[in-house]
Formats: structure tokens, sequence, C-alpha cells
């Protein structure tokens, strides 16, 4: 789904594989401008599962993270693809890539001379470590950023392994910082500075950044929180993961309230004015007594029954869907936020929608994302001038 | 222009937990005025309880996460639950750019606070209501916080064991608040822009469950090709071995290793002395290693477990394998990379003292963004906002506090 709200901002985006694309889908799902500039093979990103069955070139997560993105193709190494993206920045308002750091610098683009080029115009750089610091050029991937940000110790049973978090997770919570650093530095130029910056975003501090919880208590309490099994930790509440009759159940029991709520959902009213459970420090205290009376009660229920009953009673407790659950959710369908898109190669998938609705505009349907090269024409005919044959022989050339 | 917004926006933030507050929190890294609006009865529930230690010992003033996600805020407290607070909370939504709720649906509305009813105040105000599954569909009174929401996103459904028997495991870091949290504060740059377009503010909606659900777009989409529900892979990869986590010597040390080609095998085989194991034929290549990949984890298991997690490290990433170790929250802190990047900030707060505190993510040159000032006390700013911005006396305010519509003590939660 797409608005307009950012229709008059101009992005060239660099980008490939998750933190950077998905940046800039924020970006365009706001309604910017934003062209998808990659080489003639095309960015890494393209070939990413999930695939289906025969289609290897074109994976569905690009299909997602690409929507209302328009694609040329450029190859950077020649003079003449320089050309080409300097002609893409001049008016534009954002250049975002998320290249290994010094790749801009050792192609002849520098980003201060950009900006010193192109004085309205801003860089986002996201890259894995930012783009200086002892250990700026080393690898990583999801497993190695979780476990080095702090994710993955604290999760897990205490006698096994820590356990690393699904998915790519940490690469779109630093997408998301880097698509609000967009935005910081657009208002930072229009409301005086008068000329764009160039933003350094590390993928480590961003995950970093999402463990508060940590890195703070710690020093606060001089306890290194480790792992809890089923439960996220052993505190003063209990948040936990909890087998039930037909599945799991996720329990966020924290307040007063809630734990009365929860004694009253197990008919055990007297558990509140128990002297193990009758404040807050007690229930720490007494966790694993707790734990084990809750864990007898919800394997006898069923799911949909604690939802309701708990809920019922102001307790946040949810029944844990799989991700088939979450597509088929009343709660999702009634709002219709996933959005079924019919990409030109994989045809109709459903996909999540934009998770803002602004109530400035009416969200309109996505644009599918660009097929390789799709809108060279369209882009350098039109933005550049270029004609027919221009274009003909810079494809020849193997420039784009 | 010392920050982009030099004190000359205004964000009245009434929200609390994580998702709300960092939103505010956000803004002050932006130089913003933000004011941070609670309740002496129903205070911040992220202050924690006041059951934790007696009072003079302040236990809400002694919480790790309410100190970070509210820092440089300048705190007031006001009765919500009286006409004289909410009179004295619009006098502040007239003057103020963006006003932050995260309460249940409907709850404004009781308050009188509804978007129709402060935007007639303030037509240029731009009001985010970020609930946790929506403010309307069947379930939108469904209460939620981080870890129900990650569960609600699908989330949670992924997080196990490759062996295990179905036992799930909510994150460590209640992901669905600051990623929440993330979406409200660029979907509001993108209002104030739009306002210095239109000069009208507006209302933003944010479900924070819908903010995260795109996270796991790959399962969702996997699902749609192949009609199987992915599987919880754990520390494994769908493609990669070896992947995993491996113990080390001493007391719950582990390091995080992947080798993604058949040159990093080779490599790590020779980096660990598996000279034996890199020729047999079983680790051979990708997929007979995938094939194979309990007795690999067992051989590296074994090569492992005598090692230091620092030898293991070094000698990993000198043959180009990707490893880092398992990080305590402690280990985070002391990273080189961190370190040499001086992410953590050093804040002295009332109460708490010093401690080091997560810094501004991103890096502006020219505006750099500042999270280096404290948290609020319970009510530590209100005569300082109500005498500056609504020009109140120190008699009105001595009044105000006398009946109870603002204060700095907390009290027990009214009974209904």
């Amino acid at each position: 789904m797409r608005y307009r709200a950012l229709s008059d901002v101009r992005v060239v985006d660099l980008t490939h594989f998750i933190a950077g694309p998905y940046a800039t889908k924020l970006l365009a799902d706001m309604g910017a401008d934003v062209i998808k500039v990659e080489p003639p093979f095309g960015e890494g990103g393209r070939k990413l599962g999930p695939h289906r069955a025969d289609v290897e070139d074109r994976g569905g997560l690009f299909a997602f993270l690409n929507l209302n993105k328009r694609g040329v193709t450029i190859n950077l190494k020649h003079q003449r693809g320089r050309e080409l993206l300097a002609g893409l920045l001049d008016g534009a308002d954002l250049l975002i890539e998320n290249f290994v750091p010094g790749t801009l610098a050792a192609l002849g683009l520098a980003p201060d001379e950009l900006i010193a080029k192109f004085p309205r115009l801003s860089i986002v750089s996201i890259s894995n470590f930012g783009q200086d610091g002892v250990e700026r050029d080393g690898k990583l991937n999801d497993l190695v950023l979780f476990a080095r940000g702090g994710w993955t110790f604290p999760v897990g049973e205490p006698d096994r392994e820590p356990l690393t978090p699904p998915g790519s997770l940490a690469q779109y919570v630093a997408a998301l910082y880097g698509a609000v650093a967009a935005m910081q530095a657009l208002a930072a130029r229009d409301l005086g500075l008068g000329h764009g910056q160039h933003i350094d975003v590390s993928i480590l501090e961003a995950t970093v950044a999402t463990m508060i919880y940590e890195t703070v208590t710690f020093q606060y309490t001089g306890i290194v929180r480790s792992r809890a099994g089923k439960r996220f930790a052993v505190g003063p509440f209990l948040i936990a993961t909890l087998k039930c009759k037909d599945g799991y159940a996720g329990l966020h029991c924290v307040t007063d309230k809630q734990f009365e709520g929860l004694c009253d959902l197990m008919g055990r009213r007297e558990l509140a004015s128990d002297p193990r459970f009758n404040s807050a420090l007690n229930r720490m205290l007494n966790n694993d007594a707790l734990l084990e009376i809750v864990e007898a009660f919800f394997i006898g229920r069923e799911r949909k029954w604690l939802y309701r009953e708990g809920q019922r009673r102001a307790i946040p407790l949810v029944p844990i869907p799989r991700v088939t659950e979450v597509l088929e959710w009343e709660q999702t369908r009634a709002r219709n936020y996933f959005e079924t898109i019919d990409d030109p190669v994989l045809g109709r998938i459903r996909v999540p929608g934009t998770p803002l609705r602004l109530t400035s505009h009416r969200a309109e349907a996505s644009r599918p994302a660009p097929r390789l090269g799709e809108h060279n024409r369209e882009i350098f005919g039109d933005r550049l001038g270029l004609t027919d044959a221009e274009i003909d022989s810079l494809k020849k050339a193997g420039t784009i | 222009m010392k920050s982009i917004f030099d004190g000359k926006l205004r964000v009245l933030d009434i929200s609390m937990g994580w998702a709300g507050p960092l939103v505010g929190q956000m803004f002050v890294e932006m130089g913003a005025d933000v004011i941070k609006v609670e309740d002496t009865h129903h205070f911040d529930w992220w202050r924690g309880s006041l059951s934790m230690a007696p009072p003079e010992m302040q236990p809400i003033e002694r919480a790790a996460v309410f100190n970070t996600a509210n820092r440089g805020k300048r705190g007031v407290t006001l009765d919500l639950a009286s006409a004289r607070g909410i009179e004295i909370l619009k006098r502040l939504i007239e003057v103020s750019d963006i006003l932050v709720e995260n309460f249940s649906p409907g709850v404004m509305d009781r308050l009188g606070l509804g978007y129709e009813a402060v935007s007639a105040i303030n037509p240029r105000l731009i009001m985010i209501s970020m609930p946790s599954f929506g403010s309307d569909g069947p379930e939108c009174n469904a209460r939620g916080y981080g870890n129900t929401v990650e569960a609600m996103a699908g989330v949670t459904g992924l997080t196990g064991y490759h062996d295990s028997d179905g036992q799930r495991y909510t994150l460590s870091n209640a992901l669905g608040d600051p990623v929440g949290g993330l979406h409200g504060v660029f979907a509001l740059m993108v209002a104030l822009r739009e306002r210095e377009r239109t000069g009208l503010g507006q209302l933003i909606e944010l479900a924070q469950v819908e903010s995260l659900i795109p996270f796991v777009a790959d399962a969702i989409v996997d699902f749609q090709f192949t009609g199987k529900v992915p599987a919880a892979r754990g520390n494994r990869h769908r493609e990669h071995a070896p992947h995993g986590i491996y113990r080390c010597a001493g007391d719950d040390n582990w390091i995080a290793l992947a080798c993604e080609t058949d040159d990093q095998w080779r490599s790590l085989a020779s980096a660990l002395g598996l000279e034996r194991q890199a020729g047999d034929k079983r680790f051979a290549n990708e997929s007979a290693r995938k094939a194979n990949e309990d007795a690999l984890d067992a051989e590296l298991s074994r090569a492992i477990a005598p090692l230091s997690a620092d030898d293991c490290v070094a000698r990993l990433r000198d043959a180009g394998v990707l490893v880092a170790p398992v990080n305590s929250a402690a280990a985070v802190m002391a990273d080189p990379q961190i370190q040499s990047r001086e992410y953590f900030v050093a804040i002295d707060r009332a109460v708490v003292g010093t401690h080091l505190y997560p810094g501004a993510v991103a890096r502006l040159p020219d505006t750099p963004l500042r999270a280096d000032a404290p948290a609020p006390l319970l009510g530590e700013h209100n005569r300082q906002v109500f005498a500056e911005i609504l020009g109140m006396s120190d008699d009105d305010i001595a009044g105000l506090e006398r009946i109870g519509v603002i204060g700095s003590t907390p009290r027990q939660h009214r009974v209904a």
C-alpha cells in the first residue's frame, strides 16, 4: 500500500539485500520517488528465498522489499555509469546505500564530495559496524549479529546452548533507524541547516539499541540476566511462553491487577494474598513456584479459552500463532492489513501492508517491485534526456 | 543550528511502557522539548512497583528501563481522572506540535481527548495512537505488550530449537515495543514534513503488531509458495552448515559461527585442527554437511569445548569464518567496536547515580542527536513547565498540589 505524503522527495537507492531495501521501502510506501539502482547483473537480494518452484532469480522477499520503487541498472565501474548516477543525484534529496564502508569512495563517489557537488543531497550509509572503528570491516550474518549484539545470550534453556532469534529481525531494525535518519536529514536541511549531510548507521549499534533491558539493567542491579527457559526472565513478573492443550500461549503478567486477574482466571483467588505472591517482590522471590502453578493450569486449557478468559480480565494473554495463522487472523483481515500484490514474475502474493496509517491520504495499491532494469528507458529518457539510440549504446557497452 | 529542532518543537508524551516513550525519547535526541505527563496514581508502569522497596528508597525511580526510555524529557504529573487535570492537559495540547499516546482504544475518547477534540483545540497538532492490535477490528480491545505483540506478529511461533518438541520462546528484548516506537518516529517525521506544506496536523494510527509482521514477511511468503508452515530452525540455517552456537571453556561461554562456503569450512577445519574432518566425505560440500549436520555439530562441539571464547573467535576470524562471542549484556558493552565508536554515554541521574546508557544510533554530523540527559523524577518539572508554558503562578501550582491534581509523591492505584 502506498500513500503520497512524500511525493516531493527524491531518493536514489543503491541498497541491496534487506537492511537498505527495507529503509527505502518505508520511504517509497510514503510516496517518495525511489529509484533503485542496481548493477546490470542485479543486486544480491533478488535471489534471497523464499522461492517459488523453478524461479531462482527473483525471490519472494525481493518482491516485497522493493514494492513501490522504480528500477534502473548502472555499472558504476564505468565512467559513463557514474555520470548517469550523477544525473540522478542532481535534484535528489537522498542517496541511501548499504555497501561495505569505503565502497563509494573507491568508485570515485566519496560521500563528502557528492554532498559538496549536490549541497541539498543527504547520504544515509547503513553498514554492519558503522563507517569507522577498530573492527569496521568485519563480517556478519544474522546468527553472528544477534549473538554479538546481545539478543541471543538470554534466550533458551539454561542447560542448553543459547537460542538465536529467527530470520533477519535486526536488519529490519537497522532499516528503521536508517529511514528515520533520512527524514531527520531532510528536516535539518529544511529547518535551517540548508544543506545535506552524510549519516552513518551501524547495524550492530541498532541491534544493541533494542537491548536496553540488558545493558542498563545489569549496571543497576549487577545481575547479568541468563537464560530462563520458557520465561522471558526471572523477575517481579511472569512473562512466559506456556504449553497448553493445543499449542502454546504467551502470558505477560506484570502489574498487581494483572496478577489478581490471573488468580481469578485460575479459580485461585486466594493466591493473590498468599504470602509467597502478594507483592511484585515476592512474586520474583517465588517465581519458580508461581510458574509451576500457572503451567499446571495452562496445560489443561485450550489456547482460545485462555485468550478469551484472560483478555476478559484485562490480562495480556494471547495464543501463539504460526505465521499461517497470522495471515488468517480475523483482526488483520478486518483491517485489510495484508495486501495482495500481482508480481509480474511470481504472480499473486499476500504481503504485509504498511503499518503507518495516515489520515491525510488515502492508501493506494502498491506498484510491483521492478524487474531488472525495467525503468531504464523511462528514467534515462525522461529524466536525463537520453535518446533511444544513446540508451541502446549504453546497453551494448554494458553500462546499463 | 545545534540540533534539528533546537527546542522549537514541543512533544507531549502521555504514553507508558516502551513503544510510546521511545518516540518521545527519539524526539529529545533531535532537540525537541518533550514533556512526559504521568499521573501520581497511574504513573508509567515501566517505573515498576512501589512494593519493590520501602518508600524512602524511591523504588519507582530505580527502574533502568524507565530511566532509559524517558531520557531528557521534562516530567510533569496530572490527575487525568479530574476535570481540572484534563483542562490543564488541553492547555498543553494547545501549544504542542505532537501528542503521543498508547492507551487501549477508546481511552482517549473517554477522556475527551479523541482526535476530533484535540484537533479542534489545535489544528496543527499531529497525534499518534499506538494501540497494540489496532483501534478497530474485532480484537482491538485485546491487551498486548511487547512480548504479546511479538507473539501475534508470528515471531514467537518461529523461535525454537531445531530439535525441540514444539516449545517456543519469547525474544529477549520485547521486540514489538522498540519496533512500534521506531515506526512511530518515522510516521511523525513524515507528518511533520507534510505539515510544513499544508499547515495541518493529522491523526496517525499505528497498530504495533502490524509494524512487526513485515519482519517475518519471508516466512509468510514462504508458506504461500510451498504450502508448508515454516519450521523453527533454531540456530541452524536453511542451506548452510555449520551454522550454530557452541560451548567454550569456562562458565556459560559460547560462540556463534557460520560457514557459507566450502572454503570457509576448510579454513575453519584447519584453524581448529580438524584435518581429518576436513577430508571426511560426510562434510565435503554444503549439501553433505547439511545432511550430516548432527555429526558435524558433534565434531565441532568437541573441538571447541576446551578453547576459550576469545581464542576461538580470534582463530576463526583470522580464518575468514563468520564468528562472534555470544555476548551477555556486560560483554556487549565491552565489545571493541562498540567501545571504539563510543556508543554508550554516561549520564548522572538523581537517586541512581551515573551509568552508561545506549546512545543515539544514527550519526548526523551537522545536527548530532543527543541522548545524554537524565530521565525525570515523577513530577520533577511541574513547577518549571506549568509556570513557563502555561504562565501559572506559584500559588496556582501550590493550589493544584493541595487538591492532588499534580504532585511528586507516587500513590497507590485508586480502587475502582
